[in-house]
């Protein structure tokens, strides 16, 4: 090789596994599995394990490569996977998301049981909605199964996806804000004293909550009764695990139901149609990859841009949005959208040791096109953020073009957060400085039987 | 992600096996004298039930 070697780099969230690391080098990700997981890699390839998971798109595929890139002396293999050109994080999913994420993991422990393997962990981390689907991204995460114990995984299990999950159903504030306040999973006695008196009434909350936490109050040593385990067993636990998941209404359809929420939140059908004429026309004079939809709704506009094959991220901070997304997805078979529960305020932050192993909303998402649409009232109104800050923090995600509605004060919908004040500033000439700072006004459009205005703009060179 | 081994409350699952055991035998048997019973009263009917 006459090129000089670039250096690799480690995943700065990849260190805690002794079986293996993440990597980056030369563009692309790789992962390094060491000498001492041999035995359960060979397992893994040889079983027909790997094989049957990615068969069924439950693993991520990966290639493997004969070349110690690392250098290290305990280097077995090396994998290159398929690359993904976006990681979510599961502080960013609605509940169907984390109920999808959860069922993969128990798919795989029980298929994983059959080839004589076992899953050893269990965290949303190690999942990615790739294609739509969800996927284990960690191929390291298998081990030889002992039908003599228990899952080791079962307590990260409840923590990291159930717990999140009950706590939903019986409250139903979304479970992004469980895992960003518990981001390695909830413990059992928080949960028992969060859930309502009448979740006693459940069986799982008997056996899968209120039981963990008198256990770990009692202080009584669990290795003690490892005894008494077996395969049968554990498709029991496995089995029950999913039936509770599978059968637990987390959704929004109860009294104030989805058809409510969205009929708040939009002006009219007319002025829907309208908006969706000027939004094609702007679409026929520009070229995307990517498109990042924020303030998404249920995804309508998202759909639009789908169409045109963009890999398309939609962004909204009600996860009833989110989840209702997510489900027709499912139902239109929906391979191209990402939707993603974020408060645009408030964005996923940089978290985990030296605020390195997760990175935030904003280094992850920027895409060829943004279109923000009946969201800047939202964010400028609702929220108080001045219309320079929401121009400078949209051009950050902004590669190529922005398609924007600016909502005036004058507005129903802006009337109805203003709640009678009058805010300065806040008016088309102001929008028109403070985004023309970042953006050329490349075309601009009333939005018929409304005071709304679509923009298409390019974004300035640097 | 990596979790430590142990950290898996083993315990709470020895228990939670042995009421899901317990759960699954009752409803085998339940089952088993509901199709017996069922049987025994209409022989000539289609049994749409479990099993």
């Amino acid at each position: 090789m006459t090129a000089v070697k670039t250096e690799f780099q480690p995943h700065p969230a990849s260190y805690r596994d002794p079986s293996g690391f993440v990597f980056r080098y030369d563009g692309q990700w790789y992962r390094q599995v060491n000498a001492s997981y041999e035995p359960h890699y060979r397992q893994l390839m040889h079983s027909g394990l790997y094989a049957e998971l990615t068969r069924q798109e439950l693993l991520l595929p990966y290639r493997e490569i004969e070349e110690n890139i690392t250098g290290h002396p305990y280097w077995f293999k090396t994998l290159l996977p398929e690359q993904l050109s976006l990681i979510a994080y599961p502080e960013e999913w609605s509940p169907a998301q984390l109920k999808k994420a959860a069922l993969c993991t128990l798919a795989i422990s029980r298929m994983a049981i059959t080839h004589g393997m076992i899953l050893k962990d269990a965290t949303p981390r190690n999942i990615q909605f790739v294609r739509g689907k969800a996927m284990l991204i960690d191929s390291l995460s298998f081990e030889t199964y002992d039908p003599s114990l228990p899952w080791v995984a079962y307590r990260q299990f409840c923590e990291c996806f159930l717990y999140p999950l009950y706590l939903q159903h019986y409250q139903g504030e979304g479970t992004h804000r469980t895992i960003i306040a518990w981001p390695d999973g909830i413990e059992a006695a928080a949960v028992a004293k969060a859930l309502p008196f009448r979740s006693r009434r459940n069986l799982g909350v008997w056996l899968h909550v209120l039981l963990p936490a008198r256990v770990k109050k009692s202080g009584r040593s669990s290795s003690a009764a490892a005894s008494g385990f077996d395969k049968n067993k554990m498709i029991h636990l496995l089995a029950n695990l999913e039936s509770i998941i599978r059968d637990l209404p987390t959704d929004a359809s109860g009294a104030a139901g989805w058809s409510q929420y969205y009929e708040k939140t939009i002006l009219s059908q007319a002025y829907l149609q309208e908006k969706e004429k000027l939004f094609r026309q702007y679409l026929e004079k520009i070229a995307f990859s990517s498109a990042l939809d924020l303030g998404a709704n249920d995804g309508y506009f998202s759909w639009i841009l789908a169409e045109k094959q963009a890999s398309v991220v939609a962004v909204d901070s009600a996860w009833q949005c989110i989840d209702n997304l997510v489900n027709q997805l499912a139902a239109r078979k929906g391979k191209n959208i990402l939707p993603l529960c974020v408060d645009l305020a408030n964005p996923t932050p940089a978290t985990g040791f030296m605020n390195a192993e997760r990175l935030p909303f904003t280094s992850r998402f920027r895409s060829s096109l943004v279109t923000a649409l009946a969201l800047v009232h939202h964010l400028s109104l609702g929220r108080n953020i001045p219309l320079s800050l929401v121009a400078d923090f949209f051009s950050r995600l902004t590669a190529d073009n922005l398609i924007i509605e600016f909502v005036p004060q004058s507005d129903p919908k802006a009337r109805e957060l203003l709640a009678g004040r009058t805010i300065t500033g806040y008016d088309k000439e102001s929008f028109e400085s403070c985004f023309g700072r970042h953006y050329i006004i490349e075309t601009q459009s009333s939005i018929p039987g409304t005071d709304r205005i679509l923009y298409l703009m390019k974004k300035r060179s640097a | 992600m990596y979790i430590d081994p142990g950290s898996g409350s083993y315990l709470v699952q020895v228990i939670i096996a042995a009421v899901l055991g317990f759960l699954f035998y009752f409803k085998n048997l339940w089952f088993r004298i509901r199709t017996f019973f069922k049987k025994k009263k209409v022989d000539s009917e289609h049994d749409s039930s479990q099993d």
